[in-house]
């Protein structure tokens, strides 16, 4: 399912504008959006979830128009959607709330309803759990009842915002390599301010700030606009003042910075290859 | 439809478990029998008893819907803003179900489940009864109570209970909400104005007097009608037949229309 978002703006009680005419192509597959806290992401995830209407621009997925409500219900059909806060009815058990979830999106057959239900269990291991109240359930264990929701009724478009937030390695990799696998012709965006996730499962990218695109294209673009900025410093005196520091280790002599700045940030600077991670702070120090 | 039979459904499981709308009932059953002023007791007393089976019935469906009701409505205060607490309104939200449909079927899931200890009382106390007294018939005076009293009462105080809470905290609600009922149904209208005995009366004074012709357990007192020396008198027309459908009709309105402005502010404020 394609999204076509132009001129798209929301701007909340007391004016502060969350997207301020984004215009964004998100074509079939995975496709990753980054940006810091507040950048937008999720009200841009909310509107297209349709569960949040826009102050103005428009939108079309797979063809329907999100200003309208037949459009929204129509994508909500083709629609997973993983919000970033997510909630579940502690009184329920996990299979209990599925089926919830299950009947609320369509699925009516009980054979078929039961059927999916289980598949998803397994899918996020969850199946020696299912008859266990939500109450008792771990942070982790919780966001994998929310993804199960998600895929539930196989949908064209699956929005996830911070999916990861709250798993633990294994259970993140099992997590990324499944959105990866489910892709295939069906759209998928991620959002994230987790770099790796996006770099292990993304091959286009766009990246918000303060609700404008700053940009958009592939991973490896993102990663090469950072070319010629990405410096290794070591010191025993204070933190390199120029550019921005990606990381810190303790170093034989002092500690080692690698640091993303235009020009380097001293003469005992060093050139280093760039990742993803300096590709992004190179594009949102601008 | 199917998210209408989904919600009532499992609104109705996540109320009908809560440990809540099984205690307050009954500790509040137990503190009337306790202070002693209940029919509850006297039904089984042949010194104090009714000599009608309809009388009793209706009596036992007075005290039992103007005390449990309380509770009722505190329980539900909670249900509509919760899915917003608990975080699960965007995954809802983001459902093809219509919103309509899920907060029908919330309504009355969660209103039935919060009914069923009250049904159990009365009904329980209603059958032990008409055993113990003979009266079969008080079977049906019952379900006609429950149909023309109870009904219409629980599903107006459900639809405020559900909306209310949208504007102010439920707490707060639970608080004004006890001293509405002892407003609207216990203060005598001589004294101080009050809906009581009017067709707004939530606890049916006219389907209790034109309906079921029940005038207190001693035949003299008035439910419905003109109070002499009252405000509100225009509220308060002749008790008929016609009069107590109105009523019942007027309760049932003012439930769709706090369910809809519930419906229109949920939708506002998203």
């Amino acid at each position: 399912m394609r999204i076509e978002i132009s001129g798209l703006t929301k701007t909340y009680k007391g004016g502060v504008a969350a997207l301020d005419g984004l215009d964004l192509v998100v074509p079939t597959g995975m496709f990753g959006l980054l940006g810091a806290n507040g950048a937008g992401k999720t009200t841009l995830m909310r509107i297209l979830a349709g569960i949040m209407l826009p102050s103005g621009g428009h939108v079309t997925v797979g063809g329907h128009d999100l200003g309208t409500t037949t459009g929204r219900t129509a994508v909500q059909r083709d629609l997973g959607y993983l919000p970033q806060d997510l909630g579940l009815y502690p009184d329920l058990t996990a299979r209990q709330f599925l089926d919830y979830m299950a009947l609320l999106k369509g699925i009516d057959d009980r054979k078929v309803r039961r059927r999916r239900i289980g598949e998803m269990l397994e899918v996020v291991a969850l199946t020696a759990h299912a008859d266990r109240r939500l109450r008792g359930f771990s942070g982790g264990m919780r966001q994998r009842v929310g993804i199960a929701q998600a895929l539930l009724a196989d949908p064209q478009l699956l929005i996830v915002d911070e999916p990861t937030a709250g798993l633990d390695p294994e259970e993140r990799i099992r997590f990324r390599t499944l959105l990866s696998q489910f892709a295939g012709s069906r759209t998928v965006l991620l959002s994230t301010h987790i770099v790796d996730d996006i770099a292990q499962t993304c091959r286009e990218v766009a990246v918000l700030a303060k609700g404008r695109l700053i940009f958009r294209g592939t991973v490896a673009e993102l990663t090469r606009r950072a070319e010629g900025q990405v410096w290794s410093v070591v010191t025993d005196g204070p933190a390199p003042a120029d550019g921005t520091v990606v990381s810190a280790l303790p170093a034989e002599h002092g500690m080692r910075y690698r640091v993303v700045a235009p020009t380097a940030p001293g003469p005992q600077a060093r050139p280093l290859e760039p990742g993803l991670e300096d590709g992004y702070l190179a594009v949102t120090a601008r | 439809m199917i998210a209408f039979a989904a919600s009532l459904r499992y609104e109705f499981r996540m109320q009908v478990r809560k440990r809540s709308v099984w205690i307050v009932p009954a500790l509040t059953l137990v503190l009337f029998l306790l202070i002693g002023g209940s029919l509850l007791r006297d039904l089984f007393d042949p010194d104090e008893v009714p000599p009608e089976a309809k009388t009793a019935v209706t009596a036992l469906a007075v005290q039992v819907y103007a005390l449990l009701t309380i509770g009722f409505g505190c329980l539900l205060a909670d249900r509509l803003v919760r899915d917003d607490r608990l975080r699960v309104a965007a995954i809802l939200d983001a459902t093809p179900a219509r919103e309509t449909a899920r907060l029908l079927g919330k309504y009355l899931g969660a209103a039935a489940a919060t009914a069923v200890p009250i049904l159990v009382v009365y009904l329980g106390f209603t059958v032990a009864y008409a055993i113990h007294s003979h009266h079969p018939s008080a079977i049906g005076w019952a379900a006609a109570a429950l149909g023309l009293v109870f009904l219409p009462g629980l599903l107006f105080v459900a639809a405020f209970a559900l909306a209310v809470p949208l504007i102010m905290p439920a707490p707060l609600f639970r608080v004004l909400f006890v001293g509405f009922w002892l407003w609207a149904n216990l203060v005598a209208p001589e004294q101080i104005p009050t809906i009581a005995k009017t067709v707004l009366h939530p606890l049916g004074g006219y389907p209790l007097t034109a309906l079921l012709g029940f005038h207190g357990i001693d035949g003299r007192d008035s439910w419905a009608g003109p109070v002499p020396g009252a405000t509100l008198n225009f509220l308060r027309p002749h008790p008929t037949p016609a009069t107590a459908w109105l009523s019942i009709g007027v309760l049932l309105v003012l439930a769709a229309a706090a369910l809809t402005s519930a419906h229109l502010g949920k939708r506002h404020a998203d």
